[in-house]
């Protein structure tokens, strides 16, 4: 009986902490389009367009490093100490980092187009990007496909950490491979200078974004947990 | 798994509280294994008891939910290859490499077991199993009694002191049935610690020391082959599944 | 250390012996090679490009296609009669089951690299000329990398319902650094090139290797647990 209520105050406290960030978050992002649309300045070489930088940038931040970086370091975890609850926080952030993923790759070449007229220029950021997305299916095909979903889970954890071994290396080949054969780059974040209007913009950006996912990773750590719980509930249900 | 009035030898293999779940159903629900070096314990049960996990568990090839197997002071844990040189493992699946000979398949488990004088030890497995003849030929050309006759070699090729043996008499001929027989005998020898799962109550009647019944992942009754009359047992046995399966 | 070697070699030996009794691999990766030249024969129009222009990247393509093709089947043979249920039940620890499949996998993925040279030397009329030696050490150097990647992935994916289709998946993302550096040096290896130009990439190539065998074989075991 101890231990439900234990689990019951850990979980309200996840979903205050969820619903707090969120709710910060969401505020914070009205905050960025407020000064992405109407208050920093227009970038002097690409215009308007260039407003996009403050949503894809951040995107980048969060889906990319940060969330798989997590996902990785999570993965290790999970397999060194076969703690369940680990796992089920890289499964939260796994999620929240594609989801991020795929809204750098809609920006991305976006911005392309717009700026550039065209949508797809192998520009290095965003290929490593596309193939990190690749990574991420991986990670999620092969945790549902097995009959035993805790080797399934074990299985996305290998992926998970060789993936992120890999990934900076993917990064720097495909650099390479651009700086030997030059076409339009598209995404150069730190070469425009920012005045500080425009850096101020980024930051908040990073903020919203960094926020945001951390409420919806709370979020969904909850409902895994509860899940589990409710799945550990109806087997010692069943057993009794 | 205590017996009353045994003298206190310390078991070999010791296994409390075993339990193993699928998706939520305990395949097997709280056993307990308790076993001296030299004991030979008979398994019975329909399908579905849960034997086969048992069975895998106390060899290491199957983690269980809860519960820990112990042998001879050294845990046996799935995942990790420590102890096995210990156990010696045979269901129905054979381990075998068709595309390999007799010979070759043993060759490669005594290699895999680090055994030293592997070929004077080939040599005698096959011999007692009767397939010295066809030690050269594929494994895939082999009966499924040949097969199982191999299969049975390769388990106590490293002389392993807990011996697990899962309905090996399934689907044998009689001759194959006949040697296995023979091989099992000489598996008594006080040496060794043996846990046979057969459906076959005449047959593991004759060898055990030691009889359970299991059903719905439970030992429903366990006892010295002392107390156990063959002739009624049948009836006892029948009697005791039926209690169990009848509860749902 | 001894008895580890030992057990590694018998894991490789094993099934190197029944990969040539059961040809298997070898037969279906070579007719693919084959059979992929004749259909790049008529994808390319010779017109616009010339094959030597193009041999390192279609060299390396078909070895990653036809190599994951093969590397897919290395847990399916264990398959039959639950026998890699019986390994894992002997003390082999799993870096040497690891390590022993690699080498196999390699030997055989080696053979295909020597098929691949022949047959589209043959097809294109390729001169690989007197950087030979030089050319097949590159391509060992990045097949042995990926066939330290393929083989723990591989037994990730053979224990999905999906099984060895889901392989391209999981590896292509992580074998492109091998086929940016690996077509880099057997283009300019092809072309010529100095030797001192290639030295970088091929450092690399063998860095990735070493990492690829290094955290494979301390996951795999984490991989093959029931």
């Amino acid at each position: 009986m101890k231990s439900h209520a234990a689990a019951e105050a850990a979980g309200s406290g996840i979903r205050w902490l969820a619903v707090g960030m969120t709710m910060l978050g969401l505020a914070l992002m009205l905050l960025l389009h407020w000064q992405v649309f109407f208050w920093v300045n227009t970038e002097s070489t690409m215009g308007v367009v260039q407003r996009i930088f403050y949503i894809h940038v951040p995107a980048a931040w969060v889906g990319v490093y940060l969330a798989f970086g997590t996902v990785a370091l999570c993965s290790a975890a999970y397999l060194w100490l076969g703690d369940e609850r680990v796992d089920m926080a890289a499964v939260a952030v796994a999620e929240g980092g594609m989801v991020f993923t795929t809204i750098v790759l809609l920006t991305g070449p976006l911005w392309g187009k717009l700026a550039w007229g065209t949508y797809w220029t192998w520009d290095p950021r965003l290929t490593s990007t596309l193939l990190l997305w690749f990574i991420y299916l991986g990670y999620f095909i092969v945790r549902g496909s097995t009959e035993n979903p805790e080797r399934g889970r074990r299985f996305a954890a290998v992926v998970g950490i060789v993936g992120a071994l890999d990934l900076p290396l993917i990064h720097l080949s495909v650099t390479w491979f651009r700086s030997l054969h030059p076409q339009p780059v598209v995404l150069k974040p730190e070469r425009p200078t920012l005045d500080p209007d425009m850096l101020m913009t980024l930051m908040t950006g990073l903020l919203a974004f960094t926020v945001l996912f951390l409420g919806l990773v709370a979020f969904r750590y909850g409902l895994e947990r509860s899940r589990w719980n409710l799945e550990l509930r109806t087997r010692r249900a069943a057993a009794s | 798994m205590s017996f009353p009035g045994e003298a206190e030898a310390p078991p070999l293999l010791d296994a409390q509280g075993l339990v193993r779940e699928f998706a939520g159903i305990a395949a097997v629900d709280g056993v307990d294994v308790s076993l001296p070096s030299g004991g030979f314990l008979v398994v019975f049960g329909p399908n579905g008891a849960g034997k086969t996990s048992l069975l895998r568990m106390l060899g290491g090839g199957l983690r269980p939910t809860r519960g820990e197997v112990w042998l001879g002071g050294e845990r046996i844990e799935a995942g990790s290859p420590r102890g096995r040189e210990r156990v010696g493992v045979l269901s129905h699946q054979t381990f075998l490499y068709g595309h390999l000979t007799a010979r070759e398949n043993l060759r490669f488990y005594g290699r895999l077991f680090g055994l030293s004088d592997l070929d004077r030890r080939l040599q005698h497995r096959l011999g007692e199993v009767g397939l010295l003849e066809r030690a050269d030929d594929l494994a895939s050309t082999f009966s499924r009694g040949m097969r199982q006759r191999l299969g049975l070699a390769r388990t106590l090729l490293h002389d392993p002191d807990l011996v697990l043996l899962d309905e090996p008499y399934t689907g044998l001929d009689p001759h194959a049935a006949t040697v296995l027989r023979t091989v099992l005998e000489t598996l008594r020898d006080g040496r060794r610690t043996v846990i046979l799962v057969t459906h076959n109550l005449t047959q593991g009647l004759e060898l055990a020391d030691r009889v359970a019944i299991q059903a719905r992942g439970r030992f429903a009754w366990e006892g010295r082959s002392t107390d156990v009359q063959a002739r009624d047992f049948e009836g006892f046995y029948r009697e005791t599944v039926d209690r169990i399966e009848g509860l749902r | 250390m001894k008895l580890y070697l030992a057990q590694l070699w018998a894991v490789a030996w094993k099934d190197l012996v029944i990969e040539f009794r059961s040809r298997e691999r070898v037969g279906a990766m070579a007719g693919f090679t084959v059979l992929v030249g004749v259909l790049f024969n008529y994808a390319i129009d010779p017109t616009l490009v010339r094959p030597e222009d193009i041999a390192s990247g279609l060299v390396w393509l078909t070895i990653v296609f036809a190599g994951t093709l093969g590397l897919g089947r290395t847990f399916e043979l264990e398959a039959q009669d639950g026998a890699f249920q019986g390994v894992l039940m002997t003390p082999v620890p799993r870096d040497a089951l690891f390590l022993g499949k690699v080498l196999s996998n390699y030997v055989i993925l080696l053979a295909l690299v020597l098929i691949v040279l022949g047959v589209f030397g043959l097809f294109f009329s390729l001169d690989w000329g007197n950087s030979l030696g030089a050319l097949v050490g590159a391509l060992a150097l990045g097949t042995l990398g990926f066939v330290a990647v393929g083989t723990l992935f591989s037994a990730v994916s053979s224990g999905t319902a999906m099984g060895g289709a889901l392989l391209p998946i999981l590896l292509f993302p992580l074998l492109v650094p091998v086929v940016i550096y690996g077509t880099s040096v057997t283009g300019r290896l092809l072309a010529g090139r100095p030797f001192a130009e290639v030295e970088g990439q091929l450092r690399i190539l063998g860095a990735f290797a070493l990492v690829a065998l290094a955290v494979g074989a301390g996951l795999f075991r984490y991989v093959v647990e029931e």
